[in-house]
This record gives C-alpha cells, structure tokens and sequence, in this order.
C-alpha cells in the first residue's frame, strides 16, 4: 500500500502534464499558433500548426512511455 | 470509392498480390485451427495466452478500420492541418490499452470472462445490465461488419471489374469467415498480426512515396505552405468542427469508445500478462500515430498542393474536384496511382498493389474482429441466459451459427443495397449508425471506470447511465436536422456529449440507490491488486 501511495505524486503530475498536452495540441491551445483567419506561420520551412501537432505528440508519447517504466513497470502479475 | 483504380493500368500484379494475401489469411486460419483446443476459452479467447506480437498488432488492426489509409487523407486533404490532429486521440487510446485494458484482463482471469457483459454483469448482477451492455456493443459492431463488407466487394469491383462487386463481397466474406469459424480468436488474431504490419507499413509508405515524388521534404513543405490560408489554421466553430473544441472532445472520448468496444475488451481478455499490455499500450501509443503523422496524413497534405479542387470557397463535390478524383477520401489511392509507377517503375507497380492490399486488410481485420466478438457476446448475454447448462461445445457452436448468419445476413443487406432502392436505403440507415457506432460504445466507459477505480456507482446508476447515454445519441440522430443539435455535434464529440448526460445519471441515480454488497466489492477489488 505505501509502495502504491509513493507512487501517487508521481503519477499526479504525469496526467497533469499528458491532458496539459492535450488541451494545448488538439485542443485550444492550437489556436496561440494559428486562430482562424490568421496568417498561417511558418517554422523551419514548415506550417507551424503541423510541428505543434508534432510537439505535442511527442510529450504525450514521452509521458506514456515514462509511465510506463516507471509506474506502470512496477505492477505485479 | 476506390473506383479511382479502375483507371489504373497496374497489370495482373493487384490481382497476384491480392491472391497470395487471401491465401495466407486461409494458411493462418487453418494453423489457427489445428493449435487450437475445442473449449470456449480458446475459441473466444485464445486460452487467454496471447504474447505481445500478436496482442499489439490484433490491438491496432482492430482500432482501425479501412478508414485510416482512405479517410485520414482525405479528411487532410478537405480541412487541411487541423484534421491531422486527430492523430494525437491515439496516445490516449494507447493509454487506455493499458489503465482499462490491464483490469479487464485480471478480472477477466480471475472470474472467467468472456464478454464486456459478463465483467458488468458480474460486478453490478443482473441480467438487465448484461442486455443493455450487449445492446451497446450490438450497436457499435453490426454497422461495422456490413460497412467493411461493402468495401470489400467496393475494392473488387475497382481490381476486377463493374460487374464484380457481388462476387468480390461474397469471395472475402467467405475467405474471412472460414478463417474465423475454424480458428476463433486465434486466427483472427494472427490474421489481425499480418493485417495490422500492412496497415502500418502501408501508411509510412504512402507518406514516403508522395514526399520523394514531389522533390523530397524541403520541396514538400514548400509546396504546403503556399496553401490556402485556411488549410494551415484552425477552423472557426461557427463554421466547422475542424475545431479546437471539437477536436479536444474526439480524442479524449473518440478514443476511449474504441478501446472498449467489445472486440477490444475481449483483445484485454485474451492478453497473456500486465506487461504485454504495457508494452503494446506503449507500442499503440507511440508507433501508431507516428505512422500516420509522418505517413499517409501528409498524403493530404501533398495531394492539396498538387490537385487543389477547382473552386476552395466550394464543397469538395465531384464538379468541384480535379479529374479522376472522385471524392476526397480518394486522393491517397489517386496520388499513389499518380506517382509511384512512374518513380519506380515495376517496383511503384508493387508497391501500389501492396498499399491497396493493405486498405482491404484494414477492412478485413476490423470485420473479422467485431464478426468473432459478436458471435461472444451473443453467445455470452444472450443464449447462456437462456440456456445456463449449455456445454462449452454448444456455446462454441452457437457463436459459430451468430457469425455465420451475421456474414449472410450483412452480405444480404450489401447486396441489396446495391441492387434495390430498398436496400439502398437501409444501407444508408446502417451508415447512419456506423457514424453514431462509437458514440454508442462510449456509453459503456462510466461503468467500466466505476469498476475499475471508483467502486460506488449502482446497478440502477450504470442501467439508467447507459440508457440514458443511448437515447441521447438516437436523439441527435432524430433530429439531426435541429440547429441546435448541429451547433452542439459541431463543437463537442458526439459520444462525449451523450456521455456526460450518462455520466449524470449514472451518479444521481447511484445517490439514492442501493450499492453492491460491501463483500463483493472487496473481492472485486482483490481481484484487481
């Protein structure tokens, strides 16, 4: 049980950090980039709005890959 | 929709590859049958020993229908970049794989599920709850299984000829329910293995291919970014619901409705372990959307820059679009058939074949999956109610019996639908459902969670909660014309809408009614330590 509870902040903070990915990739948070009617940006030569999907991707696939070696790795079968 | 093709002139190599493909999945499903023993288990669930190869592959390959290589692109291609963030609702499905999969699965070995309905049932009692639950995920895989058939007999008709739609519908039918009757979950899952490396491999190649044909990435990007403004922003509510809001609601609640419909759920069931299901948790959450966001959803954007349709301020109608290009959902398959053969050659020519191959293997994997799960949750919530004494062979048989009459009475509907204006209708009606499908496996996610993590909800609570989720989602379908109804589906996922009215009165009904004894919650809860 204690094991379980040490883990709690931990697993607190990931889930804030993965929907935090969320809302600002597919949701609101898109609209800092590029709103409707803008003048669309670019980064690197490329739309901005496509490397924020990318971006946002990639921290919401670190954050379930470090769950799953830490939090998720410790669960017994 | 893949008529396109017709055009093509690819040789005999569609049709070898087409056939070696076929052959394989019938070698797979005869392996499936002679490893397999004669007990419910194994049929259903593979004797609930599946390693991580094949629970990660029949995982994907189930979540994605034929709409991944022929939908995402074309949606791409119509909204440009902000349809492409649908790709991040994989990372939360892929989660989910793992935080429900994984409970599912104990409890499924602990008690000896078989069904979603079994695990509700089991936890809240009742058979009320089990028919409700197997409604939903009645629901969610019928319009499924006739969806896929019709594109099965769509892409036959495109590699073969006009006159072959029939006989293409009935020749894949035919080859997928052998495979799933002789083998069960077995073959479909090992299908479901060669299946989903198509789908994966078929999507980062058709990303490649269209990027190298257009000069490579700087070429590419600077083709896109000369876009319409329009294709490279977000799009207003009060015109699309290519945005932020919409988009948000879709991957928190589109993707947790796939993951447990029911041929998922009994996928968690038929998982070896925790750790296999951590590691395809991981597999699906990384390597899928990576496939389609540097893969098939840049097709789109590609074919955008080089075959805009004639007027943008336009619906993207036949009149309006570039010709050969019937629809958008088109432009993958169009662009392929543009630019491969003339890149590599013999080499494009296989190539094609092998990415049109992988769009009837998308099709087939999500037909064979929801045809085996039905045939189980029939058998499951419907027939062991009313025959409790039945033998493991007689339930065997009995969803051997639903799959079969399920593919005949699919294959009916397809036919007709070709060939009369009644059948024309009714297939609409089920394409009706088919968009309302995971809207209606939504409803069973508050039940689900409540068993797994919150333990409080009540039997009346889940049935009044998933009732009321249901009619809420055949509402919207009544009055779809309603303005009111437009604006809420425009800014908020239907499911997700639906379920928060579900989720409201499976709470306010479980505040005034009776819990489940506090000694069975205690073991269900051993159960899931």
């Amino acid at each position: 049980m204690s094991e379980k509870r040490s883990r709690k902040p931990a697993a607190i903070i990931l889930t804030v950090i993965f929907l935090f990915a969320l809302v600002m990739g597919a949701g609101p948070g898109s609209l800092l980039i590029a709103p409707p009617g803008s003048e669309p940006p670019l980064w690197f030569g490329m739309p901005a709005l496509y490397l924020w999907a990318v971006l946002w991707f990639l921290v919401e696939a670190a954050v379930i890959m470090i769950a799953a070696c830490t939090l998720w790795g410790k669960e017994k079968d | 929709m893949l008529s396109i093709l017709a055009a093509t002139d690819l040789g005999r190599a569609p049709h070898v590859v087409l056939v070696c493909y076929l052959l394989i999945l019938l070698g797979l499903g005869i392996v499936g049958f002679l490893r397999g023993k004669a007990t419910e288990e194994d049929y259903y669930l593979a004797g609930r020993g599946q390693g991580l190869l094949v629970t990660s592959l029949t995982i994907m390959a189930t979540f994605f229908s034929g709409v991944a290589l022929l939908g995402f692109p074309g949606l791409v291609y119509e909204h440009g970049v902000s349809a492409m963030f649908l790709a991040l609702n994989l990372p939360v499905a892929g989660a989910a794989v793992y935080l429900l999969g994984n409970g599912i699965r104990k409890l499924g070995k602990a008690r000896n599920y078989v069904s979603p309905g079994d695990m509700i049932a089991g936890y809240y009692g009742g058979n009320t709850i089990r028919v409700v639950a197997a409604v939903l995920g009645i629901l969610y895989v019928l319009p499924y299984i006739i969806i896929q058939i019709k594109a099965g007999g769509l892409l036959a008709q495109t590699l073969f000829g006009e006159n072959m739609y029939n006989t293409g519908a009935v020749a894949l039918s035919a080859v997928t329910l052998v495979y799933v009757l002789v083998g069960g979950m077995r073959s479909v899952a090992w299908t479901d293995v060669l299946q989903g490396l198509l789908l994966l491999s078929g999507a980062v190649l058709a990303g490649i291919a269209v990027i190298a044909s257009m000069g490579g990435p700087g070429e590419f990007f600077a083709k896109v970014a000369d876009l319409d403004p329009k294709q490279l922003t977000m799009h207003d509510p009060a015109e699309s619901k290519w945005n932020p809001w919409w988009i948000l609601t879709f991957c928190l609640f589109a993707s947790l409705a796939s993951i447990v419909q029911p041929a998922q759920w009994m996928r968690f069931y038929a998982a070896r372990s925790s750790k296999i299901l951590r590691r395809s948790a991981v597999i699906f959450a990384v390597v899928l959307p990576a496939c389609f966001l540097f893969g098939v959803m840049l097709v789109g954007l590609g074919g955008r820059a080089l075959h805009p349709p004639i007027d943008s301020s336009l619906p993207l109608t036949a009149v309006n679009l570039p010709e050969g290009l019937g629809k958008a959902d088109q432009i993958a398959v169009f662009m392929l058939r543009e630019e491969l053969p003339v890149m590599l050659g013999g080499l494009g020519v296989v190539l094609v074949s092998i990415i049109m191959v992988a769009i009837m293997a998308a099709s087939m994997s999500t037909a064979d999956s929801n045809l085996h799960a039905l045939g189980g949750v029939i058998t499951r919530d419907v027939y062991d109610q009313c025959n409790p004494d039945a033998s493991q062979k007689q339930r065997t048989w009995v969803g051997r019996i639903v799959i079969i009459v399920t593919t005949l009475l699919a294959l009916l509907i397809v036919y007709l639908g070709e060939n009369s204006e009644f059948g024309k209708g009714l297939l609409e009606t089920i394409a009706q459902f088919f968009f309302l499908a995971m809207a209606f496996s939504c409803q069973l996610i508050p039940a689900a969670v409540d068993i797994l993590y919150i333990r409080r909800g009540t039997r009346a609570g889940a049935i009044a909660g998933m009732i009321t989720g249901g009619v809420v989602v055949l509402a919207t379908l009544f009055l779809a014309g309603n303005d009111t109804i437009q604006t809420i589906k425009r800014i908020i996922d239907l499911g997700g809408f639906a379920l928060a009215f579900n989720v409201i009165v499976f709470i306010l009904v479980s505040l005034f009614t009776s819990k489940p004894d506090p000694e069975h919650i205690a073991a269900f809860k051993r159960d899931l330590s």
